[in-house]
């Protein structure tokens, strides 16, 4: 199988911070303070941010690709490089036949001109003979479906009505590569099915597809292949399932972290200074999949000696109350807790919870009166990680598939 | 149109196209350059209430002006013709010159949107512009042709020479849009010097006074240095004056006028893969 899109080590560094424009006295300045470094043969270091650092990836002919990743990864400047928008700074990209793009919502359409005039004159832009546009025209304006607005000038229009107008153009221009990024997003429901349905005709007519979107459903039902960018780096690459996996459990972590910042809570009599959580073999860490046990460990200091106070665990999935409570009280167990540190641990049997982010809570109370020494409060967090073999259609994006709690079971479909 | 076909591309680090190739691949895009041009002139006139009046009161308002000043109260020489003439024959294609390297110089930015989201080679838009402009001149011109002989111009069959003459100032024009419109993506600072330069190059030219008018010791650096001198005088003579151009003047002119598009498209394609990140 041959290429259609090559990226070879390209790397991109965007032109100096600071102010937006370039100035000429600014420039000029800088040149004449530089000049006798310059006559040393002293080139100025490269600065400015590197938005690709070192890319490499391939996309196969009549293959559908996606670039996935956070804003600011990469994506629409390696999308702007293979439609020969902007130039790598290192290494170089290759493009085999004609390139379709459309980046960012309305590209090139404009405001005063009708959408009549517009489409003449944007699939001229895109590359289109004037013969191939009249051939194509009724078919853009139907799809568009802007047949009624066809002599309104597209100031007129709502952002989606441009975004509809473009996109229309774009994918009628017969692209051996064809680009989208970020454009689904203003289209209502139903055009955003519209055009899922055009771009997976145009893969299925032989043409490859190269895809950036925050709709990761989407980018699982087109795509085979992908990679996934952050800070201009390819994190993951491959077989999409794995590139999404990648990519979910990353957005996950973020969460974690966030949420699990929690720092040191005091109660009456008592702090807890810290909660870690613990898997099998005793190492900490945070991140358990599905049927894992783990164990975690409250690190306190009493003030005096307390007796037999109840620990409570809690396991949460963000809605309110507890999924998974474990409690002293339910075991009818009860330290007592001299004055100084100590660690109380509890462990957890395999967890059957599901992919996604938790909260853990505790609280702990006095043996007699049982008021709170500690309120119940959020003290961490864990998460529990998509299974690598995820299946099924839709088997990576759709994390309401994975209800917050598992357990083993099977389908079968009975006679009468 | 370009990239038809599975022809293969390769975008290099550092990669600068080749004027031969840069050329070639404009050609590719002519067609372009034209609906550029029809995009320009149908936005113009759309947005204007008087629309193509515009393209004949602005020549009219100016010889007015320049009538009344130079003519009457400075008393100029018209070279032998009636100054309102001599005024014209010169005014009609300056306005084509300057609206041609104001509009062209600042299509790249009014055309941003594109330039940052789809490619095209990046002079097809400051081409389309200096093209567009070229409407007005036509319509100017045949002002020009209309009051001429009210006005007391020897027009004859010389004044085909307008249009070489008209070819070769669009050249310079083109030239000059693209090395300003090049600099202007990254230094806004072209924009507001523009209009101020463009004053001087017209009274650095025999627009309002004629070419004699210049001491003939300076006259050999004078049209070298400024080529629209050259060809403003030419315009001037096939038309107001019924008489053949200076051919020196105008080799030189020509001569200068062609280095100088050239100089603007080597400087423009050496600095265009920048475009999109600056502006």
């Amino acid at each position: 199988m041959t290429w259609a899109v090559r990226f070879e080590d390209v790397s991109k560094r965007y032109r100096g911070g600071g102010a937006r424009y370039a100035s000429l006295r600014h420039d000029l300045s800088a040149l004449i303070r530089r000049l006798p470094e310059r006559l040393r043969g002293v080139r100025a270091a490269p600065r400015g941010p590197l938005a690709l650092d070192e890319v490499s990836f391939e996309v196969r002919d009549g293959e559908s690709f996606a670039i996935i990743g956070p804003n600011g990864a990469g994506k629409t400047t390696a999308l702007k490089i293979i439609s020969r928008i902007t130039y790598p700074t290192g290494g170089r990209a290759r493009v085999r036949g004609r390139v379709g793009a459309l980046i960012e919502v309305g590209s090139g359409v404009h405001p005063e001109l009708t959408a009549r005039e517009n489409i003449w004159l944007y699939g001229q832009i895109l590359g289109m003979s004037k013969a191939e546009v009249r051939r194509r025209f009724d078919e853009i304006v139907e799809f568009a479906e802007l047949g009624h607005v066809l002599d309104t000038p597209v100031k007129m229009y709502s952002s989606g009505m441009q975004l509809r107008l473009g996109f229309s153009i774009a994918s009628h221009l017969d692209p051996d590569v064809f680009v989208v990024d970020e454009a689904l997003a203003v289209g209502d429901a139903g055009f955003q099915a519209k055009c899922v349905e055009r771009m997976t005709k145009l893969v299925g007519e032989g043409r490859s597809l190269l895809f950036v979107s925050h709709n990761l459903s989407a980018v699982e039902a087109i795509c085979e292949r992908g990679i996934f960018l952050l800070d201009g780096r390819v994190e993951a690459e491959g077989d999409i399932r794995h590139v999404l996996v990648s990519y979910t459990n990353w957005v996950d972590e973020g969460e974690r972290r966030r949420k699990g910042a929690a720092g040191a809570v005091s109660g009456r009599g008592l702090t807890i200074e810290q909660v870690t959580v613990h898997g099998e073999d005793g190492d900490e860490r945070y991140v358990f999949s599905t049927g894992e046990p783990l164990e975690v460990r409250l690190h306190l200091s009493a003030e005096q000696t307390i007796r037999s106070p109840w620990f409570s665990i809690g396991i949460s999935d963000g809605r309110p109350g507890a999924l998974i409570l474990c409690s002293m009280l339910e075991k009818g167990q009860a330290f007592d807790i001299a004055e100084g540190r100590h660690t109380v641990s509890c462990r957890l049997a395999p967890l059957p919870l599901g992919p996604r982010t938790y909260e853990l809570w505790m609280s702990v109370r006095e043996a007699v009166g049982a008021a709170d020494l500690v309120d119940w409060s959020c003290v961490g967090s864990i998460r529990i990680k998509m299974p690598d073999e995820a299946a099924g259609p839709g088997g990576v994006t759709a994390p309401w598939m994975y209800g917050p709690v598992r357990v083993e079971h099977g389908w079968s479909l009975d006679e009468g | 149109m370009a990239n038809r076909g599975t022809a293969e591309l390769t975008i290099d680090a550092g990669r600068r196209a080749g004027l031969l190739q840069g050329l070639r691949e404009l050609w590719w895009f002519r067609t372009l350059v034209l609906a550029f041009a029809e995009r320009d002139v149908r936005v113009k006139y759309k947005q204007a209430v008087l629309g193509f009046a515009w393209a004949v009161l602005q020549p009219l308002g100016f010889l007015a002006v320049f009538s009344l000043f130079f003519g009457r109260v400075a008393r100029i020489s018209g070279d032998g013709v009636p100054y309102s003439a001599f005024a014209l024959s010169a005014l009609v294609p300056w306005l084509f010159l300057q609206t041609a390297v104001m509009q062209g110089a600042q299509s790249l930015l009014t055309d941003a949107g594109l330039v940052r989201k789809v490619y095209f080679p990046r002079e097809v838009p400051v081409l389309g512009a200096v093209l567009s402009a070229g409407l007005d001149f036509v319509i100017a011109f045949g002002l020009l042709l209309a009051l001429g002989p009210a006005l007391g111009m020897h027009l004859s069959l010389m004044t085909a020479l307008a249009i070489p003459l008209w070819l070769a100032l669009a050249l310079l024009a083109s030239g000059v849009a693209l090395a300003v419109g090049a600099l202007n993506v990254y230094y806004r600072d072209f924009r507001y010097a523009l209009p101020f330069l463009i004053q001087l190059w017209m009274f650095g030219s025999p627009v309002v006074y004629p070419l004699s008018a210049v001491p003939a010791g300076w006259r050999p650096y004078y049209v070298t240095l400024n080529p629209a001198a050259g060809l403003l005088d030419g315009f001037r003579h096939v038309t107001a004056l019924g008489s053949l151009p200076d051919w020196n003047v105008t080799a030189v002119a020509v001569a200068v006028s062609a280095l100088v598009a050239l100089l603007g498209y080597w400087l423009f394609k050496r600095i265009e893969p920048g475009f999109a990140d600056a502006i």
